[in-house]
């Protein structure tokens, strides 16, 4: 299961990781969100301790989603250092989500 | 919905189709073909065909006509139903259709190579302000100025729902129908030239004006594969096949003019029965595995 993030915690969480980590900005009217949820858990259950893995609601963290510029979603953004490092806008199957992540491992 | 998971789902009901269809059929697999009522929108254009074996002298529509023959011989139907997008979840597809869903363990793509050419900037924003699901990112949009280009009447649907949440609503139609639209959305009947922002959209200019906006949606007949099926490998603006059909998704296939020229009818037949083959050949591998 991944953690949900919000708007309050949402830059502790960030700044603190020792690892990776990647937020998945979602909301339950999106299908396309629904289809990658399931991909999100397999992945970061294959990748363990290596990077940390969120999913923040953008229906309920408006602040987090405008301060991203969040305009399509499923966003996935991958943060290093409290950085922005990576994002990908939309679906992607497990092997692709995957080629994106291990990237900054 | 019935709970069916397919062994095969076809996109697409051109030779490429068909020929996939027909094969994976006398294998016996449980197979769903996706298309429209003519079969293919190409072929019922071609005055003459001479170049396909066996049927010397042949109109577009007569060559259809025989399709039509075949496949209702072997008693394979069409659904007449337009694929938004294809979700590889790992060992099957879903199969999106406006928010109702279809599963099959794999798929064969026979979508041809009609798809409209993107705009200036569409692709540079998207994910940025320009999106191709209104109904998906709507919410998003609440109390902003959206724009809506429209390829279609069910665009106007997609528009009418925008305009319940956005501030402002702009439909821009891109072709000759009356419009059945909500009476806040105001129509812009002028050719869009670009659309521009910095790090997002922030305008859509037309040939005599432009408009601040938020965001963009353009709605169109036909996507390209790779935003079909996410996650495909394209080369050279077709989908990339090995000699198996393969793409670089498992359980995915690919055959017709989606993959390369030279644009044939036989040539499309003759990958898709390989398609089929090897689509049969990767679902008995699947049982040996389970």
């Amino acid at each position: 299961m991944i953690e949900e993030i919000k708007d309050e915690n949402f830059s502790t969480s960030i700044n603190q990781a020792s690892t990776p980590v990647v937020v998945d900005f979602w909301a339950s009217w999106c299908g396309p969100c629904k289809m990658l949820s399931p991909i999100m858990d397999e992945v970061s259950g294959e990748l363990g301790e290596k990077v940390k893995f969120f999913k923040l609601n953008v229906d309920e963290n408006p602040n987090i989603a405008s301060e991203f510029k969040i305009s399509s979603i499923p966003t996935v953004i991958v943060f290093k250092d409290g950085n922005v490092v990576d994002k990908f806008v939309g679906f992607k199957p497990k092997q692709a989500v995957k080629e994106v992540l291990e990237k900054h491992i | 919905m019935e709970n069916t998971r397919y062994d095969i789902a076809i996109i697409g009901s051109g030779p490429a189709g068909l020929s996939a269809a027909i094969n994976a059929k006398v294998r016996n697999k449980n197979i769903i073909v996706f298309g429209i009522q003519e079969l293919s929108n190409k072929i019922i254009k071609a005055p003459k065909i001479n170049n396909y074996l066996g049927f010397y002298d042949i109109t577009g529509i007569e060559l259809r006509d025989r399709f039509k023959e075949h496949i209702e011989n072997l008693g394979i139907s069409i659904t007449f139903e337009r694929i938004n997008e294809v979700y590889a979840m790992g060992d099957y597809f879903a199969l999106d259709v406006n928010g109702k869903m279809y599963e099959s363990k794999t798929i064969i793509l026979a979508t041809g190579i009609e798809y409209t050419k993107p705009l200036k900037g569409e692709e540079k924003f998207l994910g940025k302000g320009v999106g191709y699901c209104a109904t998906c990112d709507a919410p998003l949009y609440k109390g902003k100025t959206v724009t809506i280009i429209g390829y279609n009447k069910e665009a106007e649907d997609d528009a009418n729902y925008v305009s319940e949440l956005a501030k402002t609503t702009y439909y821009v139609p891109m072709y000759k129908k009356e419009l059945a639209l909500n009476e806040n959305i105001k129509i812009l009947n002028d050719r869009v030239v670009e659309i521009q922002g910095t790090d997002k959209v922030d305008k859509v200019v037309f040939e005599n004006n432009e408009i601040a906006t938020d965001g963009v949606f353009v709605l169109k007949d036909s996507v390209s594969p790779t935003q079909l099926v996410p996650g495909l490998e394209m080369e050279n603006n077709h989908i990339k096949v090995n000699l198996d059909m393969k793409t670089n998704i498992k359980g995915c296939f690919a055959a017709g003019d989606c993959t390369g020229k030279p644009y044939q009818y036989i040539k499309s037949a003759g990958q898709g029965q390989v398609a089929a083959l090897n689509a049969v050949t990767y679902l008995d591998s699947m049982v040996k595995l389970s």
